[in-house]
This record gives structure tokens, C-alpha cells and sequence, in this order.
């Protein structure tokens, strides 16, 4: 469950009954940015609380349910700033997590992967139906990721299969490059693949910190190898504090990484990350997103169940009707906020 | 008839289908001709009334009233919506706060919506005040002037009100009751969930006023035109819903003593700063 500067328990209350107060009095000793868990038995606690967090902007970041039975509602306080650097709106993406495992443990991973985590693959005939049918529902680019896809022995397969359809992205540790898996890169087209390596720091001690020992090192020789083949890299960092991303920004650009392959970004309280942004799914403009386990709001959420609009992959037609359900719904809010008032 | 000049304020953009369909409405079945001419703000549509650049406008009480008083009355009122008259507000707060009475709002914080909305902030300082409770001596208030101009037509300073006390910013918050009702009403709200701890006296809301000097005859055609329109037409229907209302009404001009002292209490009825544009 995602880790809270508070707590507090409204045993069997809910707002008729008192649990406002009580939420109000925790609130504003709350620092802005701060999380704050609301547990309680009352039936209808958690209706309470996602209309509050729709009509006050504070972000419900998860709900889950305790132990005991009780849900628990993490609210975030204060409103996420919209993302002005990211030029695709909804629809235009789409994100296929190839797998679940991987040969890396980082420790903010928001879908919690890791050499542990069981592999849970979409398998390449699914995956090759899907991005057949992503161009006529108007989708521009195929986003793989997971996990380490390069895991997978078929890796290379599937990304032919994708770049037959739509120029593809994707994301990898760079770990495996350099080895026999980049062998999967040999005789892909240049101009459709483009690979997106995780890189967090200028230097190894920050990278490794979070991503396991001498991972800054083999990602590194894996962005080198990959722009030895003739393709193009983008550099994604995870960091946590505005400074750093600055100086990693410098760093990637002085590394000869145009604008649009620097990608310096803050981590998202998602998974196994105990800090960063808490993020709500309402929060974020959806990005159809496919896993084994069905059709998710956006990929940074694609193991959590509040972030999960359907519950199986069938058509990709079907899938985005479940986003575009979703997100109405969402939107459905402001809408009527908007529609209460009739005046002059 | 000739043609009318009737002016609105443009607060949302719903506001120029209205008017298109309130217009041809006066044209073609009333035979009323008009130019809409829509306007940015209240007090730039007084100036025009003023001015006598529009005959008729579309007010809301606080810019009815200025026009009356800065007139010396020679603005009269023409017509006004159903759900004008019996207008209130509310003062309400989390249920099981200490606020439960107007009694608890001494040293208490008190959201008020725009300073120029009758409704969310004129109205309610000066009914508090008749109450004992004058600002900032007996409670403390946090003010969102977020559509000032628009004399709180948008709604939005509500919205602002109703968050800040959802938040725990203030501990109480004056918004209407169309908007109280209407969060309610759509779901965005379980009413069981806040308590109204005081609901002010009944006032009214929007009025037709017409420029000095308008002939008594034309307000009169013009008020006739408009109760023409008739809530079981279906082409009438869609307008009508729209600007909130089922039925025009004459003038109940009874509805406004007690903004009319509020806002001269307040300062609404000082004359506007005439504002000169230096030579280059």
C-alpha cells in the first residue's frame, strides 16, 4: 500500500457522521505534497472521499483494502500541475507491456518488476492482432515495455511485428543490449524503432543506488552499442528532486541527446516507489495501455487495480472504448460543476 | 418598432446561443427587431446603458441597481425570469464542525465568493452584519474574486467557496441556493455530509433595465414580446432551460431593497473611476 505522512481511522464514520471533521483537523497539518490514509469500515467512506477529491482538486491516489477488511484511501494534497511538455493527447499511443519480469530490481519500479516477479507475457500472436488494428482507431506510435522486454527470446519477432504497423518505442534498461539479446536489433528498420533507455544519473552512484550495482555501466554500453546499430536513443531518467533533473537535463544535453531524446522526469509514487509524486488516475490524460491482465488507464498504473478499466484484452477497438468510458466518466465532474450554475 | 438594442453579458460561451435564439425569437415570432450586442463585463454594459448606447440590458441585480442609482432612477426596470424572485444564500460548513450556529463564526474563517456578486458576497457580509457579525472584527474572511466584472454569474467564486471549506481553508462558506441545490441535485455532493447553518432572507436576482429616456411604450412591447415565449413550445423550450427559467416575467421590483443598501453600504454605488489615456 502506498506509504502515508498520515493516518487516521474513522472507524464506522463517514461524512454525515463526522469523518470530514476528522479528515479536515489531519488535512491541515498536512504539508502540501503530503499523503494522507483514511481507513475506515463505513460503506460509504470511499464515495465520500472520491467526491470530495473530484469537487477539491487533492488527488485520491489509491484505494485499497486493509487486512481487516477496512478500505484505506490515500489522498494527496494539493492539485498536480498540468503536463504541458507532452504534445500527444489521448489515443494516439498505445502502450503494450510486453512483460512483467525483469533482470533489474529497482526499487521505485511502478509496476513492480523484478527477476522475482512472474513473467506474465502477452504472447506474440496477441500482440501482433492488436497493433494490426492500432492504425485504423487512429493510433500514431506502439510504446513496448514492461519489465525488461528484451527478456523476452521472441523480442525480436515482436518488434517487427510492430514496426510493420506503426513506428514503435522501446523501453529498456539497456542492460541486455551489448549481449546476445541485442542480437534481436540486427535487422530492424532504422527509421521505425527507436530505443528509450533508462538512465537516472551523469554518474553511476545515483543510478545503481536505486537499480542495482554496475546497471550505470551496462546501460551505457547499451546506448553506445544501440547508436553503433544506427538507431536512434532517447534517455529516460527517474529522479526525484527538481535539481537533479536539471543537471541530468545538462548532462544528457552536453551527451549530444537532442530535446526530444532527453525524457527527465519525476518518479511517480506507484508500485514499489515509497516516494515521489502520488499520482490519481484522473490526474493523468488516459494512454490506452495493454497487459496480460487487461486494459489500464495509462502505463504508469498498469499494476494497480484502480487504474485498470477492463478486465481482459479483446479487440484493441474494444479497449479503447473502455478508456474513452473512463474517461467521460471522469470528466463528468466538471462537467456538472460547470452545468449548476444558470444565471444571467 | 424600431430596431432594439438589447445588450448581455457573454460569462460563458452558452451565452451567444441564448441570445441568437432569444433575438430571432423577438424578430421573427414577436415581430421585434433587435441587435444582441454582447458585452465583457457588467459594468461595461452599464456605461453603455448609460450612455444610452443600448436601450435594454440584461442585468444582474447589482448592475440593475447601479444603473438605477447612477440614473437618479431614470433606468427602470422591464422584465425579469420565474426564478429571479426568492433567491438565497447559504452559509454552510462540514457536518459536526464547531460552526453550527451564526453564533460559532465569531474568530471563525468564512469564505466569500467574487466582492461583486450579490449572492456569494454582498449580500451575505450585509445580512451577517445585520446579524452582529461584521467582517474582520467578528470573523475573518477568505475571498475568491475569481470572475470579478461578472458579478458572479460564472459561478466559479462558489465553486472556490465550496472547496476551500471542503479543505478545511475556511470553516464556513456563503454560496447560493440554485448552487447549493444544483450540487445536490447532480450528485456531486450528499448533502447529509455539510450542514446549512444559516439561510439568508429572500432577494432577487436578474432584471431587464432599460436607458434613460426609454419610451415607457417601447419597455412595455419589449416585456409583452418576451412573456410571449412559452415553455410548451419546443423551440422556446431549449432557450428558455438554457438561461434557467420557465416563464418572463413583468418587473417585481420589491426584490431589491436589501441589496440596494448593501451595496451602497459597500461602495457599489460610488460613481466608476473615469479613467484618461495620457498622450503619447
Amino acid at each position: 500500500m502506498l506509504a502515508a505522512d498520515l493516518e487516521i481511522r474513522t472507524e464506522d464514520r463517514d461524512f454525515a457522521t463526522g469523518a470530514l471533521v476528522e479528515l479536515l483537523e489531519a488535512f491541515r497539518r498536512l504539508p502540501e505534497g503530503g499523503v494522507l490514509a483514511v481507513v475506515g469500515r463505513a460503506p460509504l467512506l470511499r464515495r465520500d472521499l472520491a467526491m470530495w477529491s473530484k469537487l477539491t482538486g487533492h488527488g485520491l491516489v489509491e484505494v485499497a483494502e486493509t487486512p481487516q477488511g477496512e478500505v484505506r484511501c490515500a489522498i494527496r494534497k494539493g492539485e498536480v500541475p498540468p503536463d504541458t511538455t507532452d504534445p500527444a493527447g489521448p489515443g494516439e499511443r498505445l502502450w503494450i507491456y510486453t512483460n512483467f519480469h525483469c533482470n533489474l530490481s529497482c526499487d521505485y519500479c511502478c509496476v513492480r518488476s523484478s527477476p522475482l516477479a512472474p513473467p506474465r507475457s502477452l504472447d506474440r500472436a496477441r500482440i501482433r492482432e492488436l497493433v494490426r488494428e492500432a492504425p485504423v482507431l487512429g493510433f500514431r506510435a506502439v510504446y513496448l515495455t514492461g519489465g525488461e522486454p528484451f527478456l523476452r527470446p521472441d523480442i525480436g519477432e515482436v518488434l517487427a511485428d510492430c514496426v510493420a504497423s506503426l513506428p514503435t518505442t522501446v523501453l529498456t534498461n539497456g542492460t541486455l543490449l551489448a549481449g546476445p539479446r541485442g542480437a534481436a536489433l540486427r535487422d530492424l528498420p532504422r527509421d521505425r524503432l527507436v530505443l528509450q533507455v533508462s538512465l537516472d544519473t551523469p554518474t553511476p552512484e545515483g543510478h545503481d543506488r536505486h537499480r542495482g550495482a554496475g546497471s550505470w555501466e551496462r546501460a551505457r554500453e547499451g546506448i553506445r552499442r544501440a547508436r553503433e546499430l544506427g538507431y536512434r536513443v532517447r534517455v529516460a531518467a527517474t529522479l526525484p528532486d527538481a535539481r537533479s533533473r536539471e543537471e541530468m537535463d545538462r548532462w544528457l544535453s552536453g551527451q549530444g541527446f537532442a530535446p526530444e531524446d532527453r525524457l527527465v522526469r519525476p518518479v511517480a509514487r506507484r508500485g514499489l516507489a515509497q516516494v515521489g509524486l502520488p499520482l490519481a488516475r484522473g490526474e493523468l490524460v488516459p494512454e490506452v495501455t495493454l497487459t496480460e491482465r487487461g486494459v489500464y488507464w495509462h502505463p504508469v498504473g498498469a499494476d494497480d487495480e484502480d487504474f485498470r478499466v477492463l478486465d481482459h484484452v479483446g479487440t484493441l477497438e474494444e479497449a479503447v472504448a473502455a478508456v474513452q468510458g473512463a474517461w467521460n466518466d471522469e470528466r463528468l465532474t466538471s462537467r456538472r460543476l460547470a452545468e449548476v450554475f444558470h444565471c444571467a | 418598432m424600431s430596431e432594439l438594442r438589447i445588450g448581455a453579458v457573454a460569462y460563458d460561451p452558452k451565452v451567444v446561443t441564448i441570445w441568437e435564439g432569444i433575438g430571432t425569437y423577438l424578430r421573427e415570432e414577436a415581430q421585434c427587431p433587435n441587435e444582441v450586442q454582447l458585452f465583457l463585463s457588467y459594468p461595461a454594459q452599464v456605461r453603455a446603458v448609460l450612455e444610452g448606447r443600448i436601450d435594454l440590458a440584461w442585468n444582474t441585480n447589482l448592475a440593475y441597481l447601479q444603473c438605477e442609482a447612477w440614473s437618479g432612477g431614470a433606468c427602470r426596470p422591464w422584465g425579469m425570469r420565474d426564478t429571479d424572485l426568492g433567491w438565497t444564500s447559504h452559509l454552510v460548513a462540514p457536518k459536526g464542525s464547531r460552526v453550527r450556529t451564526l453564533g460559532d463564526l465569531r474568530g471563525a474563517k468564512v469564505a466569500l465568493g467574487s466582492r461583486d456578486s450579490g449572492q456569494a458576497a454582498i449580500l451575505p457580509v450585509f445580512f451577517l452584519g445585520r446579524e452582529g457579525l461584521r467582517e474582520g472584527r467578528d470573523y475573518q474572511s477568505l475571498r475568491f474574486d475569481t470572475d470579478a466584472g461578472k458579478h458572479g454569474d460564472t459561478g466559479t467564486s462558489e465553486v472556490e467557496v465550496l472547496k476551500a471549506v471542503l479543505d478545511g481553508r475556511a470553516d464556513a462558506g456563503v454560496v447560493s441556493d440554485p448552487f447549493w441545490k444544483g450540487l445536490t441535485a447532480k450528485g456531486l455532493l450528499r448533502e447529509s455530509s455539510m450542514q446549512v447553518v444559516w439561510t439568508s432572507p429572500t432577494y432577487s436576482h436578474c432584471m431587464f433595465t432599460g436607458r434613460p429616456g426609454l419610451p415607457e411604450s417601447v419597455g412595455l412591447s419589449f416585456g409583452k414580446a418576451l412573456r410571449g415565449m412559452r415553455f410548451d413550445r419546443p423551440a422556446h423550450r431549449a432557450i428558455l432551460e438554457a438561461e434557467g427559467l420557465r416563464e418572463w416575467l413583468p418587473p417585481h421590483a420589491e426584490g431589491y431593497d436589501d441589496l440596494r443598501q448593501a451595496a451602497r453600504e459597500q461602495g457599489f454605488f460610488d460613481r466608476p473611476q473615469v479613467r484618461t489615456i495620457p498622450a503619447a
